[in-house]
């Protein structure tokens, strides 16, 4: 066998009959779906539970909103009335905001004639859901009593005001127009996003820990007497590569497992229904081999200047921002995957792995921005890669300290 | 036919000439011995010849080619840094190791069973390397690097941290395969050692090759001196022109000659004044010619 295919054998078995790779198998994805589904709930959740007190000059309108928010099955409120409110009533009441006993005030004044001001005075003010709930609230209980008033029967009233719901459609990638994935396409864009994260950066930085280890135990001396440096660097790249893929596999087998059966069949239906196309089965594999070498080559070459793992941690930003700059405009992308920042992100090297997935999942990429993508990868992979490998040949014999910035391009130049 | 030969290797790190202008060459079933100061350039000299880095100029010639990294799998190195895979079984290590060096793995396997049988330490192949102690690690370093049956065996500091008893028995082990014709290189500062071992040496300081050559002739050349003599009666011999200093305790007496002083005649007096029981020219150690030669020149 080829020696770097030795050693690449040696450090796949090694990690993957190790307990660390039992651990994060099982525990990222339980990670993920915790996460998911905290941010599922608490979205649901976001105006419910919420003590309101309704100070108004017209108690029929106070009663009436009162009605239509405890109608809302999903929130949970507890609404007091005051009315008619005095300001004597109002300061009680803003004291009961400072001491919590009740969320928010909202106060009317001239309801009937005249223009209404409404002011809505809270503990934060961060609670958007609630106190849009609570406008719309209001301005229907208005509208209400005003049809009233202008003589209108109360049932003709609530045919007017019934309202219309808006189904939302989009086109999909044969270009007709379906059923919108809503949640879902979300849900699965996170999902891709973080399965391609997790485990680039995880075992990026697992390789760069590995070379210091053996920096430090001294192996290279006796490695490099029987392969060369490349051997070494591309026998660990593709060892510990192929670990990432076989978790990544795991997961994607265990994921079709439990979606093919019954069990997942009501809890995946609906909002929930996640298909895979055939493009994102191959492009999935493809870009995190791709984002995975791009990394790992980095962080190798990173690790053979450093002498210990706290000197590593000085690197951390070049792979911490990339990952935070996809993850922030992620929700950017959801709303318009089309958009020149979408774009231009699915093009960078660092970034495109985390973008262009999830574009791909939401909306057709045309093939030349697809080939843009993968080729823009595969040079910088080699560029980072001969960069790495010069660093590695000095930097793996280099006992003794960080290497400065002066002796980092002095080993480029001298390999 | 030299398995390794240097020729007129130099290799200069940023500010420091680590080796100058070294030739040296070893031939099969031979045992030699590099030795230098610390800083001397031996790690330096050696990792030429492992191809770990390349010479600035000179050449460096295994197995009576120029070098090349196929070569490598005929040559056994241990470092003087030793490393091992911590957290890998011993066995796995050394079958890991053998396959490296172009083994097939079941036969990896079967000799480094056979090797640990013969270090005492075939308990060790199935634990792991980080449960054993520095000596066990370095006996299995030492099998590692003779799985393949090298014909080069090169050895930065073999004994090392060893106990008496292990380094006997590597000894023996080093002198069985230089028997069985293979070269062997090792690097020292320990003097004893190379006497008892080796039969030629190189000895470098500063990078430079300082004596080199068949130990035997190298102390040859050096002018014996010193002569022990036991005797019983006069010790007046002790007065004779031909010794420049002498220190008698109780019928054993130690002698350093005048230059040229003759020891023979000294022989000649001394019998006819005692009775002699032992009359012994005594040959330079090769501690007192490493001294003597490298003397205030070393820089460690």
């Amino acid at each position: 066998m080829r020696n770097f295919l030795l050693i690449a054998k040696r450090e796949y078995l090694q990690q993957v009959r190790g307990r660390a790779f039992k651990l994060s198998t099982v525990l990222l994805p339980l990670g993920i779906l915790a996460m998911l589904s905290a941010t599922y709930f608490t979205g649901r959740n976001a105006h419910g539970d919420r003590h309101i007190a309704i100070a108004s000059d017209s108690a029929a309108l106070a009663e009436d909103m009162r009605r239509q928010l405890l109608d809302d099955k999903s929130a949970h409120y507890i609404v007091d009335i005051v009315a008619p409110a005095t300001e004597a009533d109002l300061a009680a009441l803003r004291l009961q905001i400072r001491s919590k006993s009740v969320d928010g005030v909202m106060s009317i004044d001239h309801s009937i004639n005249g223009a209404p001001i409404a002011t809505y005075t809270e503990q934060s003010v961060l609670d958007y859901g609630t106190s849009g709930h609570l406008k719309y609230v209001l301005n229907r209980s208005l509208l209400q009593q005003r049809l009233a008033i202008s003589g209108l029967k109360p049932a003709e009233a609530e045919a007017l005001m019934k309202e219309v719901p808006v189904e939302t459609l989009e086109i999909d990638k044969q270009g007709k127009a379906a059923k919108s994935t809503g949640m879902a396409g979300f849900t699965k864009a996170m999902v891709m996003a973080f399965m391609l994260t997790m485990p680039i950066l995880l075992y990026g930085m697992d390789m760069a820990r590995s070379i210091i280890e053996e920096k430090s135990s001294r192996i290279f001396e006796v490695m490099l007497a029987v392969c060369s440096p490349e051997d070494l660097l591309t026998g660990k790249l593709l060892g510990v590569g192929a670990v990432g893929l076989t978790q990544v596999a795991i997961w994607v087998g265990a994921t079709a497992l439990l979606t093919g059966s019954a069990l997942a069949a009501p809890l995946l239906s609906g909002n929930f229904s996640i298909h895979f196309s055939v493009m994102e089965a191959i492009l999935f594999p493809l870009y995190y081999v791709l984002g995975f070498f791009l990394y790992s080559s980095l962080f190798s070459g990173f690790a053979s200047t450093c002498e210990t793992a706290q000197e590593l941690q000085m690197f951390m930003p070049a792979a911490i921002v990339p990952v935070w700059v996809s993850f922030a405009v992620l929700p950017f992308l959801l709303n318009n995957p089309d958009s020149v920042w979408a774009k231009v992100l699915s093009f960078i090297p660092f970034t495109s792995p985390f973008v262009m997935l999830p574009r791909v999942g939401l909306e057709a990429v045309p093939f030349w921005e697809l080939g843009v993508s993968v080729g823009l990868l595969v040079l910088s992979i080699w560029g980072t890669l001969w960069l790495s490998s010069r660093l590695y040949r000095v930097g793996i014999l280099m006992y003794g300290k960080r290497a400065t910035l002066p002796e980092i391009v002095r080993w480029i130049r001298y390999s | 036919m030299p398995v390794v030969e240097l020729a007129e290797v130099t290799k200069a790190y940023e500010n420091k000439v680590a080796v100058s202008r070294l030739s040296l060459s070893i031939q099969a079933g031979q045992m030699f011995g590099l030795l230098g100061p610390n800083g001397a350039g031996k790690t330096s000299s050696i990792r030429m010849m492992m191809g770990i880095t390349g010479p600035d100029s000179g050449a460096v010639r295994l197995f009576d080619k120029p070098f090349e990294r196929a070569s490598l799998d005929r040559v056994g190195y241990l470092p003087e840094e030793r490393g091992l895979y911590k957290k890998m079984k011993v066995i796995d290590q050394l079958v890991f190791f053998g396959e490296l060096h172009g083994l097939a793995a079941a036969e990896a396997r079967k000799r480094a069973v056979t090797w640990a049988e013969r270090l005492e330490i075939a308990d060790a192949l199935e634990k792991k390397t980080e449960e054993l102690s520095k000596g066990m690690q370095q006996k299995i370093q030492f099998i590692a690097c003779l799985l393949h049956d090298p014909g080069l065996i090169v050895m930065d500091e073999p004994f090392s941290g060893l106990d008496p008893v292990n380094a006997v028995l590597l000894q023996d082990a080093l002198l069985e395969l230089k028997a069985e014709g293979r070269a062997i290189l090792f690097s020292t500062h320990r003097m004893d050692q190379v006497e008892k071992l080796c039969d030629s040496i190189c000895l470098i300081n500063n990078g430079e090759a300082v004596l080199s050559g068949n130990l035997r002739e190298i102390k040859g050349s050096y002018e014996r001196n010193r002569v022990i003599i036991e005797f019983q009666g006069s010790a007046d011999f002790l007065s004779s022109p031909e010794i420049a200093e002498a220190r008698n305790y109780a019928g054993h007496a130690e002698i350093r000659l005048q230059p040229h002083g003759d020891a023979q005649k000294l022989l000649h007096q001394a019998a006819a004044m005692a009775t002699i029981y032992r009359f012994e020219l005594v040959e330079p150690s090769l501690e007192e010619i490493f001294i003597q030669t490298v003397g205030g020149k070393a820089n460690a």
